[in-house]
């Protein structure tokens, strides 16, 4: 061994990103994203300012500079890309699911492995990076992801794989503030894009295959200081707890976390918040009854996080049916409304004043889990995983005939247009006892490798009527987007990304990404000139939306398309 | 087989040196060591990577709590490594030549364990790659408001 005096010195260690040509500065364009202006969010198309584009969920832009007319002359303007080093948690899931936002040419987004960019809009160039340090042994039902990210006053929000909500400067990526709102050694973690509202950060756990109790959560924007936590599960005595177990402990480790980001009405001041499924998630035998608040559309009144009314889509699940995705929220013939598709098969549009359900019909063609009476959404389970050991199928699968993905809806057409899965899975009941952080389903499930489709689909919410149908021969896993343009964009698991004409659903044109999609893409515009945004990479929890594909190759590329310059 | 990863090593000790069963030495191998606690909660450790070894020693590094840790790195080999190193805010990266010393200031939130590794050749895969355990818990007000719970 070397005696002291004859080592070279090394040094001291420097940060990765000084080993780049990254600026790790980016324009102050952030600082002026008030409140004010993401309530009126889709009063400046040329920006995508908060998770869905705008608080009602639509994921609608009304740039229309790429049309029908044109789109087939679409190309890509940059590709941003990332990859992995070492070796992280879910090396083998991970993959981008962000939607990312764009202010006044600044593009903010996440990745996985606690990875966050500011990236020039215009050209793709990184303007700096965060990354949070993951333990590598936290709990994840369903893969090495991040949902997104929130701005506003000069701060970036974002969630970490550790149940951290952390604020980061947007001109610098420098860290602002930091809380823990979760308990990994509980099997907690978070995946889910913050929203901002008013003066506070809205964020909710991810943990339901492992037995948690969801909640959603909010904190002060500025200093990261607690405003309220909302249990999506009553402790015995409050509302709802008689859906539980009198005398068990189910409700102490039953689920309906929130994952996935709220929509939100100012005028009515409330949250639409999905929630997850009960755990266990196949066994219902452990917690007899409907298991309030799982699998429901919550309406949270944000100053207080007080439940002001909900509607149960899938009343004591047992196939893994979460609610958890988003709830659209539009006003047709003087009704205030929400439409949410759900994994369990049914579209069902709301009257978002009281949760009532207005209307329910079925979006998928398979599906024989049960009936739902199209008027009141009340549940008749049919198939189900019922005795230890005896093996059922049943469609849609645990993913869902849509999982959490978003469909989109188009003020101009008055359409929903929904991704598809169309593939069903065996649950095989096997009981087993809690304990915390191990997985809690209480089955084995075997997705479907054959025998499958998808689609992307136009439904008229005044109806519930199938207006067009865009068929694939494997279900569509990615978010949709649609603009003013008349297009809905999609992407494949294959790797195309799709621009469909809004009216007809033909396919206009396409682009191969080289990996499949599971995220969602948004548009934006830096200097008049429109942008389609789309995070590609194969990964996640394949196993579980679709098997059939688990062996496609991985990638991490963001691509902005765009039309050529004249 | 025995039920602890000495008594496995000793079993098939073929597997824990170069040019053994595996060509390199298997992932994660190597002693564990535990990081000082200073006065001010600072943490401070020292790391050294081993001759003809391949590896970091201790190979499994062990943090009393959160926070900041000092660590002081050490190359013994005749040959050049590296250490990219987990910290928040930035991956942590130092260049190891042959016989040199320097040090990286980590900041590691936990609990919960952490991989590093030297990101040069295939270091990686032949034996450089270690771990940094943090402990402790999640902070009271971060916890789930329901009675203590089975543990596994």
């Amino acid at each position: 061994m070397a005696t002291e005096t004859e080592y070279v010195d090394a040094g001291h260690a420097v940060d990765a990103v000084s080993l780049t040509k990254t600026p790790r500065k980016a324009p102050p364009a952030a600082k002026g994203v008030t409140y004010e202006r993401i309530l009126n969010a889709r009063s400046e198309p040329h920006n995508w300012l908060t998770y869905y584009g705008a608080y009602d969920g639509q994921r609608y832009s009304p740039l229309d500079q790429i049309n029908r007319g044109n789109v087939k002359k679409l190309a890509p303007a940059w590709v941003f890309q990332c990859g992995s080093t070492g070796l992280h948690a879910g090396k083998s899931t991970y993959s981008f699911e962000a939607s990312p936002l764009v202010v006044d040419g600044v593009m903010y987004v996440s990745g996985w492995d606690g990875w966050v960019w500011a990236i020039d809009a215009r050209n793709g160039s990184e303007l700096w990076q965060y990354k949070h340090a993951i333990p590598y042994d936290v709990s994840l039902c369903c893969g090495n992801v991040n949902r997104g990210v929130a701005v506003a006053e000069g701060l970036v929000f974002v969630v970490t794989l550790n149940a951290h909500i952390i604020a980061l400067d947007a001109e610098t990526g420098k860290k602002v503030w930091d809380q823990t709102y979760g308990d990994v050694r509980a099997g907690e973690s978070a995946t889910v894009a913050p929203l901002v509202v008013k003066d506070m950060v809205v964020v909710g756990s991810s943990g339901g295959e492992f037995g948690s109790r969801g909640h959603l959560d909010a904190f002060k924007r500025e200093t990261g200081e607690r405003v309220w936590r909302t249990y999506m599960v009553p402790k015995p005595g409050e509302p709802g707890s008689e859906t539980w177990p009198s005398d068990g402990e189910a409700w102490q480790r039953g689920g309906a976390n929130c994952w996935v980001t709220s929509t939100y009405d100012p005028d009515l001041n409330l949250l639409y918040v999905g929630t997850g499924n009960p755990a266990p998630d196949f066994d219902g035998g452990v917690r007899e009854g409907d298991n309030l608040y799982t699998d429901s559309g919550v309406a949270v009144d944000a100053d207080s996080g007080e439940i002001k009314a909900h509607f149960q889509y899938t009343p004591h699940d047992l196939w893994d049916y979460d609610s958890t995705m988003e709830h659209i929220l539009f006003d047709l013939d003087g009704q205030k409304l929400a439409a949410h598709f759900d994994k369990n098969g049914f579209l069902y549009i709301l009257d978002r004043t009281n949760m009532n359900p207005v209307r329910v019909v079925p979006f998928v063609d398979r599906i024989d889990w049960g009936e739902v009476d199209a008027t009141t959404g009340k549940v008749t389970p049919l198939k189900y995983p019922d005795k230890e050991g005896d093996p059922v199928h049943f469609w849609p699968g645990p993913a869902g005939a849509k999982e959490w993905t978003h469909a989109c809806y188009s003020p101009k057409q008055e359409l929903l247009y929904v991704p598809v899965q169309d593939v069903g899975a065996t649950a095989t009941r096997r009981r087993r006892e809690f304990k915390e952080s191990i997985p809690y389903w209480g089955a084995g499930v075997a997705v479907d490798l054959e025998d499958m489709a998808g689609s992307i689909s136009a439904f008229d919410p005044k109806t519930g009527q199938e207006r067009w149908r865009w068929r694939n021969d494997i279900p569509m896993c990615s978010s949709v987007l649609a603009t003013g343009g008349d297009i809905v964009f999609g992407g494949e698991p294959t790797g195309e990304f799709n621009a469909l004409d809004a009216e007809s659903g033909e396919l206009l044109w396409q682009f191969q990404c080289g990996s499949g999609h599971h995220s969602s893409p948004c548009s934006y515009s830096v200097d008049g000139r429109q942008f389609i945004a789309a995070p590609t990479g194969w990964g996640a929890w394949t196993e579980g939306f679709l098997p059939g594909m688990l062996g496609a190759g991985q990638g991490s590329a963001l691509f902005a398309f765009a039309l050529p310059e004249e | 087989m025995s039920g602890t990863a000495e008594a496995r090593t000793e079993d098939v000790p073929n597997l824990d040196r170069q040019n053994g069963a595996t060509l390199g030495r298997i992932l994660g191998r190597g002693r564990v060591g535990r990081a000082e606690d200073g006065p001010d909660g600072k943490m401070t450790a020292t790391i050294r990577i081993l001759e003809d070894e391949l590896v970091y020693d201790p190979g499994v590094l062990v943090l009393p709590h959160a926070g900041e840790v000092e660590l002081t790195l050490i190359n013994d080999d005749k040959n050049t490594h590296c250490a990219v190193l987990p910290s928040n805010g930035n991956p942590q990266f130092i260049w190891l030549v042959n016989h040199s010393k320097g040090t990286a200031t980590l900041h590691l939130d936990g609990p919960g364990y952490y991989w590093y590794g030297s990101r040069t050749g295939n270091d990686e895969g032949r034996g450089l790659t270690g771990a940094i355990v943090v402990e402790g818990d999640a902070p009271p007000e971060a916890k789930l408001d329901r009675p203590p719970q089975p543990q596994p």
